[in-house]
C-alpha cells in the first residue's frame, strides 16, 4: 500500500529545463524496457531497447529510440519538456505500482514522434504518452483524452 | 456479437466486477454508467483506435535520420527562447 503523498497529484514535467530529461534518460540508456501490455496496436511488442538517437551530423539530439526486440520496428521518442511546458501524466497510485515505482519522480514520460516528410508536419502524440519506471524498466502507454493526438513538434 | 436490449436504469454485468448501466437515452446517443475496478481501463473506442493508427504511422523511426540535424537545431532554438523569456 502506497502512502507517499506524491502519488496523489499528476506527474508534472520539470519546468523549462529540458536537461532534466537527459538526467532521467541516463538511468535507462542501453537497458531493456518492458511493456507488459505492448503498445496500443502492437500488443506483441513488449521488449524494447532504449537508446539515444544520433542525429548523424555530430549534433547531440534530444531524441531517443525504442527499438523493438520482438519485431523489426522502432519508435522515435522525446521528453515532453522539449515540446510543451505544461504537460502532465495522469498516474494513479495503482499506475505507479504497475510501473514498479514509488513516486512520480521515478517515471520517465516520453512522447512518440510521428516523422513526416516536411519538418513542419512532424508531430508528437500527446494523447498516447509512454511512462517508464526508471529503476524497474517497466513501461506502459497511457491514454490521456484531453491532449491532442498530433501536436506539432516545431511550433512556428 | 452478443446483443441485449436494456431500458434506462437497467444494467449488464461483465465478468465478476464490471457493471454497465444505461443512464439516459437521447435521440441519437445514450449515456452509460460504468463501474469497474480501478485497474481496468475504460476508454472511448475511437480514441484507442486513433492512437493505434498513430503508433503504426510512427513505427518507422529507423528511416527518419534525414534532416534531423535541422530538426534538433530548431528545437534547441525554441527551448532557448522559452527559457530566456
Amino acid at each position: 500500500m502506497l502512502s507517499n503523498s506524491c502519488v496523489t497529484k499528476p506527474v508534472s514535467a520539470p519546468a523549462a529545463e529540458p536537461s532534466a530529461a537527459a538526467a532521467l534518460a541516463s538511468g535507462l540508456l542501453g537497458r531493456e524496457v518492458n511493456f507488459p501490455a505492448g503498445l496500443l496496436g502492437f500488443p506483441d511488442c513488449q521488449r524494447f531497447e532504449f537508446s539515444h538517437f544520433e542525429a548523424g551530423d555530430g549534433v547531440s539530439s534530444p531524441f531517443f529510440v525504442l527499438h523493438s526486440r520482438d519485431r523489426e520496428l522502432s519508435f522515435l521518442v522525446i521528453h515532453p519538456d522539449w515540446v510543451t511546458l505544461d504537460y502532465c501524466l495522469p498516474l494513479s497510485a495503482e499506475g505507479l505500482d504497475g510501473l514498479g515505482v514509488r513516486c512520480e519522480q521515478q517515471v520517465m514520460p516520453l512522447l512518440i514522434v510521428t516523422v513526416r516528410e516536411r519538418i513542419e508536419d512532424i508531430t508528437v502524440n500527446l494523447q498516447g504518452p509512454l511512462a517508464i519506471g526508471i529503476d524497474s524498466g517497466i513501461g506502459v502507454q497511457l491514454v490521456v483524452e484531453e491532449y491532442p493526438l498530433r501536436f506539432p513538434l516545431i511550433v512556428k | 456479437m452478443l446483443i441485449l436490449s436494456r431500458r434506462v436504469g437497467e444494467s449488464i454485468t461483465i465478468g465478476d466486477d464490471i457493471v454497465v448501466t444505461v443512464v439516459a437515452v437521447g435521440s441519437n446517443q445514450i449515456r452509460l454508467g460504468i463501474e469497474a475496478p480501478r485497474q481496468v481501463r475504460v476508454l472511448r473506442q475511437e480514441i484507442v483506435q486513433a492512437i493505434k493508427d498513430e503508433n503504426h504511422a510512427a513505427a518507422n523511426a529507423a528511416d527518419c535520420t534525414r534532416r534531423f540535424g535541422d530538426v534538433v537545431k530548431q528545437l534547441r532554438d525554441k527551448a532557448g527562447e522559452r527559457t530566456s523569456s
